[in-house]
C-alpha cells in the first residue's frame, strides 16, 4: 500500500466548474506527487421511455465521442510534469459515478468544484459537491468558483474545533504534512456577538487560544514535521465573519474533519465547516471521520 | 471505460491496484441482463401511454370509420408490425442515435435522408403539442373534480389560459428533459399498473351502465364491429389505418431491446408479443364499452360529437365513472406527462445526430457539459412544439383532433421513409437467406406500400374542408394545409441548410451506402 503512487479523482465537466477541480488537483498533486484521475461522469440509460423512445438509438456513442473531446481538453489544463489519466465513467448519477471511480482506482481524494458563480470567489455548493460532502467514503476537496493553481501551496490551515474529534483529524493532518515544507496554521473559530456579550469575549478567547496551544503541542508531539506552525483564533459576530477576519494567502488549503454525525469511514460536513464555507476564499479538503487525508 | 487517446499517453506505466482497470464501473449502456419479461412489457405499454393515446384517437377514429373501430385498430397494427421488423434490422445493423435520418441518407442519399429525419421530428413535435394540449385539459378537469366546481374545467377553453397553461407543462418537461433526468423503473411501474386498472374500470362501468339501461345511448354488441372491411370507403378505411399506426406508436421499442434484456433471445420478441395482447385486449374492451355506452351519434356524449372527439375520456369519465372519474383524470394527466418528458428524447437525440453530421446547423449538435443532455435541441422542440400548439389552438377550436390527424399523416410519412430505406439499404442480401427474406425485404416493402397508399389517400382527403374537425381556410382542409405546411416548411429549411452548409448533402459527412459495405 505504502509503495503505490496515490491518485486523486478529479470530477471534471466541461464548464468553468470542472475547470476549477482541475486546477486544485493539479495543485494538491504538486504538492504530494500524486496523480490525477480525470473523470467524466455520463448517466447509465435506464429502460424507461425516456431513454427506449429514441428507438435503442445510440445516443450514447456520441457521448462518448464528446467525451473523448472534453477529456483531452482537461487533459490539456494538467501541466505536462504531472501524471494524470482520463476516464469516462457511467454510472446511475455522477455522485455515484465519482464514488466509484475513488472505489476502482484506490483514490485517497474526490476534488470537485464547488459551484458556478457565487460571490467574490465563494463557494456556492451544487448538488454533487454536496451529496459528496455528506456522504463520500475518501476525503473531498472542493474548490472555490475561479480558482487556479498559479503556484505551490503556501500554507495548510487545519481549522480544529474543541468537540472530541479533534485529535483523529490532527492525525490525519500529521500524515499530509509528512515530508512537506510548508507553513501549517492553526485555527479554531469563536462566534460571539461582542456587542451584547463583550465581557464574554475576552473568556473565549483565552479558551480558544488554550485549546490551539493544546492542539500545537499535541502535534508536536506526533509529528516530525519541522515546518513553521502558527495559531490564531478567529472572532465574529457569525462563522462567516469569523472566517473572514483571518488572512489567507492566495494558495492556501483548508482542513476540516467531518461532524460527529458522520458514519464511520464517511465525510459528512458539520454546521461549523458548512458556514464558513459561505465565506472561505480558498479550498477545502473534508476528512472523513476515522479517515486520512 | 474509454480512455481518451490522446490525454491517456501517460496512462500506461501509471499504478492501478484494481484487477483491472478497464472493467466495472464504466459500461456503456444498460447493464446486460437487467430487463425481464415484465420489465420489457411495461416499458412497451409506458411507451404507448394507453390511457392518452385512447383518450386522443378514439374520437377520430370513430369519425373516421364510425363502429369499426375494433376492426381498424386490428388491422392498424399491420404496418406498424411489418415497419418495426424492419426497423430492428437497420437497428441491429446501424445503432445510431439519429434513426429514421441516419438510414435514409445511409440508403437514399442525404435529401431524402433529411426528409426523413425532418419527418420524425415534426411528428414528434406536433405529438408534444397534443400530449401538452390533453394534460392541459385533464388538469383543469382535475381541478374541477377536487374542488367539486365544473366551472374549473372551463378554463380548458379560455384560449389564452389554455396556452400558458400549455407552456407552464412543456417548460416543466423540457425542464426535465434538459436535467437529462427520467423516472425511475418503480416509478414506471406504478404509473402502468395504475392506468391499466383504471381503463379496465372505466370499461366495466360502461358495460354496467348498458346492462341497467342507464348508458348514455345504447348500442347492441354486433361481432361486425370487428370487421375492418365493413368500413365503407377506402378514404375512411385510410384515415382510420393511419390513426391506428398512431396508437400503437412506440411499440417498436420492445423489439429494439436487446442486450439489456434477461435472454436477448427470446425477451425482446416475448415482450412485444405480449404488449401487443395487452394493448389489443385493452383497446378492444375500451372501444366495444364506448360504442355500447355511447354509441356514434352526435349527442352529448356521443362519439359522433365533434365537441369532444378530441379528449373523449374527459367528457365520458363522468358520467361513467361518476365520482370516481377523477380516477381517470388522473391516469390520464399521469400518462401524458410522462409521455410529454418521455416524447422529448426522440427529436431531440435526431436534431443531435443531424447537427453532429452537420445537416442541421452545428449548435444542434451540442451535448450540456453539466447535463449531458442534447440541451439546445431540447429547448428548441419545447419551444417549436409550444408555438405550434399556441398557434393552432388559435386557429382551429378542435385542435387536438386536427392535429392527430396530421400527426398520423407524419408518421405515415417517416415510417414509410424507414421501411423503403431498410429494403434498400439491405438490398443485397434481401434473397441471401429465408429470414432476410422476410424481415429485411418483404415485411419492409410491404409495410412501406402500405403507408404510402395510407399517406397518399390521406393528403387527397383532407383537402376537402370538411375532413377532420371541419376547419378550413379557403375552402382547404385544415389538415391538409397543416401537412403541406409541415412537409413544404421543411424543403424550404433543406434548401436553406444547403446553400448555408452544403457539405452535408454532398455526402461528406454521412456517406451513402448499402449493407455490402459495412460487411
Amino acid at each position: 500500500m505504502n509503495n503505490r503512487i496515490a491518485n486523486y479523482v478529479v470530477a471534471y465537466e466541461a464548464t468553468e466548474r470542472g475547470r476549477d477541480a482541475i486546477e486544485l488537483g493539479v495543485a494538491l498533486a504538486r504538492l504530494t506527487g500524486a496523480e490525477l484521475r480525470l473523470c467524466i461522469v455520463f448517466p447509465t440509460p435506464t429502460a424507461v421511455p425516456a431513454d427506449e423512445m429514441a428507438g435503442g438509438a445510440d445516443f450514447e456513442s456520441l457521448l462518448v465521442d464528446q467525451a473523448e473531446l472534453w477529456l483531452a481538453e482537461a487533459a490539456s489544463f494538467v501541466p505536462a510534469d504531472l501524471i494524470s489519466t482520463t476516464h469516462t465513467i457511467w454510472a446511475d448519477s455522477t455522485f455515484e459515478g465519482l464514488i466509484d471511480a475513488a472505489t476502482e482506482f484506490l483514490s485517497s481524494r474526490i476534488i470537485v468544484g464547488a459551484g458556478r458563480g457565487g460571490i467574490l470567489n465563494r463557494y456556492t455548493i451544487g448538488s454533487v459537491a454536496n451529496s459528496l460532502l455528506h456522504a463520500s467514503p475518501v476525503p473531498v476537496g472542493l474548490a472555490p468558483h475561479g480558482f487556479r493553481a498559479e503556484g505551490p501551496i503556501s500554507r495548510i490551515t487545519c481549522a480544529v474545533g474543541t468537540g472530541l474529534g479533534w485529535p483523529e483529524l490532527l492525525e490525519s493532518t500529521t500524515v499530509l504534512m509528512e515530508g512537506l515544507t510548508v507553513d501549517l496554521r492553526f485555527v479554531t473559530l469563536v462566534e460571539i456577538d461582542t456587542v451584547w456579550d463583550p465581557s464574554g469575549l475576552a473568556a473565549q478567547i483565552t479558551a480558544g487560544e488554550a485549546h490551539l496551544a493544546e492542539v500545537h503541542s499535541y502535534f508536536t508531539s506526533v509529528s516530525d514535521a519541522a515546518v513553521p506552525v502558527t495559531t490564531a483564533v478567529a472572532i465574529g459576530a457569525t462563522f462567516e465573519a469569523a472566517t473572514e477576519s483571518l488572512d489567507w494567502q492566495e494558495l492556501e488549503i483548508v482542513v476540516v474533519g467531518s461532524s460527529r454525525l458522520a458514519s464511520p469511514g464517511k465525510v459528512f460536513i458539520g454546521a461549523t465547516a458548512s458556514r464558513m464555507l459561505d465565506s472561505l476564499p480558498v479550498p477545502l479538503i473534508i476528512v472523513p471521520v476515522e479517515g486520512l487525508i | 471505460m474509454t480512455t481518451a487517446p490522446a490525454a491517456a499517453a501517460s496512462d500506461s506505466d501509471s499504478d492501478f491496484d484494481g484487477p483491472n482497470p478497464t472493467t466495472g464501473i464504466t459500461k456503456k449502456g444498460l447493464s446486460a441482463g437487467s430487463i425481464g419479461l415484465i420489465g420489457a412489457t411495461v416499458v412497451g405499454i409506458s411507451c404507448i401511454a394507453p390511457a392518452y393515446t385512447l383518450t386522443a384517437a378514439i374520437g377520430p377514429t370513430a369519425d373516421a370509420v364510425g363502429t369499426q373501430i375494433p376492426g381498424i385498430f386490428l388491422v392498424g397494427f399491420i404496418p406498424m408490425l411489418l415497419v418495426a421488423l424492419g426497423y430492428r434490422e437497420l437497428n441491429n445493423s446501424m445503432p445510431d442515435s439519429g434513426t429514421s435520418f441516419t438510414w435514409a441518407t445511409r440508403a437514399f442519399g442525404p435529401w431524402v435522408g433529411w426528409m426523413g429525419g425532418w419527418g420524425l421530428i415534426v411528428a414528434t413535435v406536433v405529438v408534444l403539442s397534443n400530449l401538452a394540449g390533453v394534460a392541459v385539459d385533464f388538469f383543469y378537469l382535475m381541478l374541477s373534480q377536487v374542488f367539486q366546481t365544473p366551472a374549473i374545467a372551463d378554463l380548458a377553453f379560455n384560449v389564452p389560459i389554455n396556452i400558458l397553461t400549455c407552456l407552464a407543462f412543456m417548460a416543466g418537461a423540457c425542464y426535465i428533459a434538459y436535467r437529462g433526468m427520467s423516472a425511475t423503473k418503480s416509478v414506471q411501474y406504478v404509473l402502468v399498473a395504475f392506468q391499466l386498472i383504471v381503463l379496465v374500470w372505466f370499461s366495466i362501468a360502461a358495460l354496467a351502465h348498458v346492462a341497467n339501461g342507464t348508458a348514455f345511448d345504447a348500442l347492441a354488441f354486433d361481432a361486425n364491429w370487428f370487421n375492418p372491411f365493413a368500413v365503407p370507403d377506402f378514404s375512411a378505411f385510410a384515415a382510420g389505418v393511419s390513426l391506428s399506426i398512431f396508437i400503437f406508436w412506440g411499440w417498436d421499442v420492445t423489439l429494439t431491446m436487446n442486450e439489456e434484456t434477461m435472454n436477448p433471445k427470446k425477451t425482446p420478441g416475448r415482450a412485444a408479443t405480449l404488449t401487443v395482447g395487452v394493448i389489443f385486449a385493452l383497446y378492444l374492451l375500451i372501444t366495444v364499452a364506448i360504442l355500447m355506452y355511447s354509441g356514434t351519434g352526435g349527442g352529448e356524449f356521443g362519439l359522433g360529437n365533434a365537441d369532444i372527439q378530441g379528449n373523449v375520456f374527459a367528457a365520458i369519465a363522468g358520467p361513467i365513472m361518476g365520482p370516481f372519474a377523477i380516477l381517470m383524470s388522473l391516469a390520464v394527466l399521469s400518462s401524458s406527462a410522462s409521455s410529454l418528458q418521455s416524447t422529448f428524447v426522440g427529436p431531440a437525440r435526431t436534431m443531435l445526430a443531424m447537427g453532429q453530421y452537420q445537416a442541421f446547423p452545428k449548435r444542434f449538435g451540442s451535448i450540456s457539459p453539466r447535463f449531458k443532455s442534447p440541451g439546445y435541441a431540447t429547448v428548441v422542440a419545447a419551444v417549436v412544439a409550444w408555438g405550434f400548439y399556441a398557434v393552432m389552438r388559435t386557429l382551429s377550436t378542435d385542435v387536438l383532433t386536427d392535429t392527430i390527424l396530421t400527426l398520423g399523416m407524419m408518421i405515415c410519412f417517416y415510417y414509410g421513409v424507414t421501411a423503403f430505406a431498410c429494403v434498400w439499404y439491405f438490398r443485397a442480401q434481401a434473397f441471401s437467406s429465408l429470414r432476410a427474406f422476410l424481415f429485411k425485404f418483404l415485411s419492409p416493402l410491404v409495410g412501406g406500400v402500405i403507408l404510402t397508399v395510407i399517406f397518399a389517400t390521406t393528403i387527397i382527403d383532407s383537402m376537402s374542408p370538411d375532413y377532420g374537425s371541419g376547419s378550413n381556410i379557403g375552402g382547404l382542409g385544415l389538415v391538409f394545409i397543416l401537412g403541406m405546411v409541415l412537409l413544404l416548411g421543411g424543403v424550404v429549411l433543406m434548401l436553406l441548410m444547403y446553400r448555408a452548409n452544403p457539405a452535408f448533402f454532398r455526402n461528406q459527412t454521412l456517406k451513402t451506402g448499402s449493407s455490402l459495405d459495412d460487411a
